[in-house]
């Protein structure tokens, strides 16, 4: 219920700025509606005008009297009912066409929006497949709502009510027999409804395991067959096959067999007031033709009675999933944002150095991953942080320029804690280079331009010329027009690393961090990486998360951290003669004559 | 179609059930504006008799009607599961036969996509098929054929409908088909800036391009926005024209009839028979339409499934005899090229290596390392020359021979959802917790295994992520290692071990596998220092073989990739 209020919210959320269009909608709807509910008297009075006329004619007395005006009027207003009925449902279709639309491209554009401002945190603990299924699915079937459903809903709801006062006001008695088999109907559509939900949950789930194991054993397909595990396999698919089979019978049973039920109640209505309008013809006081025109009129209105209540059954696995939809990304809009402050002062520049002190941290309450770090760094100086995975090197990147935010203690720079900068300023002035250099589509020179995009040709082949990348991309035939895309690489891990580390030359930041920006490659790659990086560190204020110790040798100070806590600092020569930690490791890596 | 044939032939009674029972329940639909005419007749001639008859026959035929569509839909649900359950272990066996080349080229994900999405659609169009397709066809020609005995000189209003009808069809699929194609691409662009801005956040926000990646994301999404608008536009003509369409035939039909109901006097009873027959045609034709659409995507499903199950297995296996044989292996000029592939990843290559030694393969990212110990466990077949385990041609070695001769451990050879030992035992299924437990002292894996509450028995969960990087790959080095191999090829498996745990996993196998080749890759000369040959891989070639002082002499890319390694003398303090 919580689910439908918050889905309930969303809608209107996006969709109140369009009321008026609604409103118009709406009383086109019910306009269209009284046309619809109304024609069939007019074809009953036909008929009766008809009947008249034919037995005027066809006795020889009043043949003179006999005239086909008043039935050829009545079909005309017929006619024109009609035309009224399309021409008023294909304005309020084309209204709701453009809201639709427009409101599902607002909320696309909205979600995109909010992710922007969304802290890094969330995109770390969501799987990228889960939130752009959001942007894919999740949308979807918010606009197949809106699109299929709010029109056929609006139209069978004014249907409904419009044939219920249309009949009554008819015949009273007709309109019961019309109405008598409903409770019946709705009951049946109720139980098979509840046992739809429970077995296709049930269908999703054993198909959701399926699934899984195909997915893990084909993608571990090599496995398999090195090992000779094809049999195996197959022994285990054909126990989740199996289950399939019986629990997706089940599912489909009961969720294909409201529609053949709701047109079989049709048909039976159909039958019942066919049988009771006759009877009833019969053996009232009515003329012929008056009694004509009662069955024809309510033939009709009992072959359009289950229509909506038929619309609403097929409607109702949609409006399930758009519900489910909106709530997941509602979900998004509830979000966390990042917080920058009031009135943040721009980052100067660094006259003294950063101070890292006493910092502690946890991506989860309770789970502390620094545990009141400290590290001291002066103008222009190159830090490196090497540890084992899990000390928490890449942690402290992810503060420096405020993915997260500390837990106790603050990182300052001469003085000023970080957080009173305007953050936009921090991180435009603090440069990163990661361990996967994400690049984005477009061309080469887009790419390198990516953090400045009015940078002129000049400053993009002279960042490229220092991340040592110039002569690869002339070489390309298009050069710098060539175009990148993530998916179908044409470049090396090496080359898009080079790529971005041009990138961030570009925006010539004030402190630089690379985290591990040499780890997917070979040590002769390596060697070429690090040299474009000694041009990028060159006179900035540089920290260096390393995993291998070959690129920090050089480093004015290392930090070794593990288990969340410097444990040793100082230069190479000297923490190797400490002979701890980082000796150790340094034995460990490099090979010795 | 045709790859479902056989399989309908298998459901044979469960099909003809299904359409039995369709057939009963048009027959149901359209007889009964047939009686509601004998009906209205009676009402006209005072027939209380034939009133009463007539309506018990309607009910009888409306409840035939509502157990005609129970019957279908269990027996179509039975048919559709029957087919897509009996299609996708078809298709997985089919897909386990397959060499890895024929995986490798249809991707594994592919293949996912074909035995999921796809078996579905198939499953969803043969549920569609008993319950709709069937009926829609009867429901036209069955409605036409009664309209046409109802009023024989109305043909041409029925035949002015579906033309105008079916004008208006072509028109607007025509416009929409076009906007479909938009459309698709339109999702694909939104969506690629979406992911691209997911797997990139950081490097949006630490550039500080948060605004203009807004900007390119509304303007692909603001296209999208326009199409699917242009495309609510022709529906919103569709329905309304269809209904008009149909409606005024309607009205020209009765008009009709009364201005020659003094010569057609019994029409009179006809007018509302008449009418229904000719809505049903006009549903038969919308829902008609809309089927075609969903058919054609299952189509294109039962093609891409048909495709996999055409594929015969580029590799067969000689049978014969399947004990392990000697772990000695030799390259003669191999050359092998991927599909697809310019060039190949190795020429000639050639070399041997004794049973029980052990080889280093180094080189850079791309020299075909991988490739190269892929060929000894016969993932692939060179293109030329020969690979030989145990002096034989591999291409002449039983399947379960070469298998139980070599063990490959990957870099990311993780252990399958399930427990420890279910994965140990499916290599070596009589294997008892003590010789787990020594294959794990093997692969440094018993000291954090045997910390585990169930220990051997404990749960390993999808892609083995309740276990950290390195001791995923002990786990799988275990795994390698309990059948006792006579040859091991450790592809950059210790990749994620430190130092310390690397050098121990090694003096195990030497002490404990000593009969066992092994074949090591790696990117830490550290690794393979101690190794009775190594190796150079450069593009393809060898470059040079030997142990490690002979290649730091004399081969000029080991001595490069051994500079990028190497500690400098001043750095060395205890050694």
């Amino acid at each position: 219920m919580s689910d439908l209020r918050n889905a309930g919210k969303y809608y209107w959320h996006y969709l109140k700025r369009y009321w008026r269009g609604f409103i118009v909608s709406m009383v086109l709807i019910a306009f269209s509606t009284w046309c619809i509910v109304v024609a069939p008297t007019y074809l009953g009075r036909a008929v009766e005008q008809l009947t008249t006329y034919l037995q005027q004619w066809s006795a020889p007395a009043t043949r003179g009297q006999a005239s086909l005006t008043p039935f050829n009027h009545t079909l005309i207003i017929y006619i024109l009912l009609y035309v009224g009925d399309a021409s008023t449902i294909f304005i309020s279709s084309l209204i709701l066409a453009r809201v639709t639309a427009h409101s599902t491209g607002t909320m696309r554009v909205g979600l995109f929006r909010k992710l922007q401002r969304m802290k890094v945190q969330y995109f770390d603990t969501h799987s990228d497949g889960d939130v752009l299924a959001r942007f894919t699915s999740d949308l979807d079937n918010i606009f197949n709502a809106m699109n299929q459903a709010l029109l056929e809903i609006l139209l069978a709801v004014a249907q409904f009510v419009g044939l219920l006062i249309v009949m009554f006001n008819q015949n009273a008695t007709m309109a019961w027999v019309t109405m008598a088999s409903t409770p019946l109907a709705l009951l049946i559509a109720a139980l098979v409804m509840r046992k739809a939900g429970v077995a296709v949950n049930q269908q999703q789930d054993d198909i959701g395991k399926l699934n899984g194991y195909i997915n893990e054993q084909i993608t571990g397909q090599k496995v398999l067959i090195t090992n000779g595990l094809q049999q195996d396999s197959l022994k285990g698919f054909a126990g989740y096959n199996a289950k399939v089979r019986q629990s997706a019978l089940t599912g489909q049973i009961w969720s294909g067999i409201l529609n053949p039920l709701m047109q079989g109640m049709s048909l039976l209505n159909t039958a019942i007031v066919i049988f009771f309008g006759s009877w009833f013809a019969l053996n009232g006081s009515l003329s012929t033709g008056a009694a004509l025109a009662l069955v024809v009129v309510f033939v009709n209105y009992a072959q359009q009675y289950y229509q909506p209540i038929m619309s609403l059954t097929s409607l109702y696995s949609m409006i399930q999933l758009a519900i489910t939809g909106a709530r997941r990304v509602d979900e998004v809009r509830n979000q966390p944002e990042e917080t920058n402050p009031a009135q943040g002062h721009e980052m100067p520049a660094i006259q003294n150095g950063l101070k890292i002190d006493d910092v502690h941290f946890s991506y989860l309450p309770g789970k502390e991953i620094l545990h009141g770090v400290s590290i001291d760094v002066h103008r222009g100086e190159m830090v490196a942080l090497v540890g084992p995975t899990g000390s928490g090197k890449t942690t402290v990147m992810n503060l420096m320029n405020r993915f997260y935010d500390v837990d106790q203690g603050a990182i300052t720079l001469d003085g000023t804690d970080i957080r009173q900068f305007d953050l936009q300023s921090l991180r435009a002035n603090v440069g990163i280079v990661l361990q996967e250099p994400q690049l984005f589509t477009g061309t080469i020179a887009d790419n390198i331009r990516y953090g400045d995009p009015q940078a002129g040709m000049d400053r993009v082949i002279d960042a490229a010329k220092q991340a040592n990348i110039h002569d690869f991309i002339t070489s390309l035939p298009a050069g710098y027009d060539t175009r990148v895309s993530d998916e179908q690489s044409v470049f090396s891990a090496g080359q898009k690393q080079l790529m971005s580390i041009a990138r961030t030359i570009l925006t010539n930041p004030r402190l630089l961090i690379l985290d591990e920006a040499t780890s997917n490659v070979d040590t002769v790659t390596e060697a070429r990486i690090q040299a474009a990086m000694d041009n990028v560190i060159q006179g900035r204020t540089s920290f260096v998360i390393a995993h291998r110790l070959k690129t920090i040798l050089n480093a004015d100070k290392i930090v070794v951290l593990r288990n969340g806590q410097v444990i040793e600092q100082g230069n190479h020569q000297a923490l190797l003669a400490e002979d701890g930690f980082y000796a150790e490791l340094y034995r460990n890596q490099m090979v010795f004559d | 179609m045709k790859v479902l044939m056989p399989y309908f032939r298998r459901y044979h009674r469960d099909v003809w059930l299904a359409l039995l029972s369709v057939i009963v329940l048009v027959f149901a639909t359209l007889w009964q504006p047939r009686l509601l005419q004998v009906v209205m007749e009676a009402i006209i001639k005072n027939d209380q008799q034939t009133v009463f008859q007539q309506g018990l026959f309607l009910l009888g035929l409306a409840v035939l009607g509502i157990i005609g569509g129970i019957v279908n839909t269990i027996y179509s649900a039975r048919v559709a599961l029957g087919v897509a359950t009996d299609l996708r272990a078809d298709l997985y066996a089919h897909v386990q036969s397959l060499a890895f080349a024929d995986v490798e080229k249809f991707s594994a994900s592919n293949l996912v996509v074909r035995m999921t999405n796809d078996i579905n659609q198939v499953q969803q169009i043969v549920m569609a098929g008993f319950q709709q397709i069937t009926r829609i066809p009867l429901l036209f020609i069955g409605a036409l054929i009664l309209a046409l005995v109802t009023m024989p000189q109305q043909w041409w209003v029925i035949l002015a409908m579906m033309a105008i009808i079916l004008l208006v069809c072509l028109v607007a699929v025509k416009r929409m088909t076009k906007y479909f194609g938009q459309t698709q691409q339109d999702i694909e662009n939104v969506n690629t800036v979406a992911r691209e801005n997911l797997m990139g956040i950081r490097v949006v926000k630490s550039f500080v391009q948060e605004g203009n990646e807004i900007k390119k994301f509304s303007g692909a999404s603001d296209e999208l926005t326009n199409v699917t608008a242009k495309i609510g536009y022709w529906f919103a003509i569709l329905m309304p024209a269809f209904f008009l369409t149909a409606n005024l035939a309607v009205g020209v039909a009765v008009y009709i009839v009364g201005q020659n109901i003094t010569t057609h006097p019994a029409y009179l009873a006809a007018i509302t028979s008449f009418i229904s027959y000719l809505m049903q045609i006009l549903f038969a034709v919308i829902n008609g339409g809309f089927l075609m659409t969903f058919a054609s995507r299952a189509f294109i499903s039962m093609g891409r499934i048909g495709e996999v199950l055409e594929t015969e297995p580029s590799m067969t296996y000689v049978s014969g005899d399947d004990q392990p044989v000697q772990g000695d292996v030799t390259f003669e000029h191999v050359t092998f090229t991927y599909p697809g592939d310019d060039h190949p990843t190795l020429s000639d290559v050639s070399f041997t290596l004794k049973a029980g030694t052990m080889l280093g393969i180094v080189g850079a990212t791309g020299s075909g390392k991988t490739t190269l110990a892929q060929l000894i466990a016969r993932l692939y077949d060179p293109d030329s020359g020969q690979v030989k385990v145990g002096g034989v041609d591999v291409r002449q070695l039983p399947e379960k021979a070469l298998r139980s001769t070599v063990a490959y451990v990957l870099q990311r050879s993780t252990l399958f959802s399930g427990t420890i030992s279910g994965n140990l035992k499916q290599v070596q299924p009589d294997a008892s917790v003590s010789h787990m437990q020594w294959a794990a002292n093997v692969a440094q894996a018993s000291e954090f295994i045997e910390r585990l509450p169930q220990t051997y028995d404990a749960p390993v969960e999808e892609r083995s992520q309740n276990f950290s990087g390195g001791q995923q790959q002990r786990l799988a080095i275990t795994r390698g290692v309990i059948a006792n191999p006579k040859i091991l090829i450790l592809d950059d498996a210790t990749s994620a071990l430190d130092a310390r745990s690397e050098k121990l996993v090694q003096e195990a196998l030497d002490r404990d596998l000593k009969e066992t080749t092994t074949v090591v890759i790696a990117e830490k000369i550290s690794s393979i220092i101690n190794a009775d040959q190594i190796l150079v891989l450069d593009h393809g070639r060898v470059s040079g073989v030997g142990t490690h002082h002979e290649l730091v002499a004399n081969n000029a890319i080991y001595q490069a990739i051994y500079q990028t390694q190497k500690a400098r003398e001043e750095g060395t303090v205890n050694e």
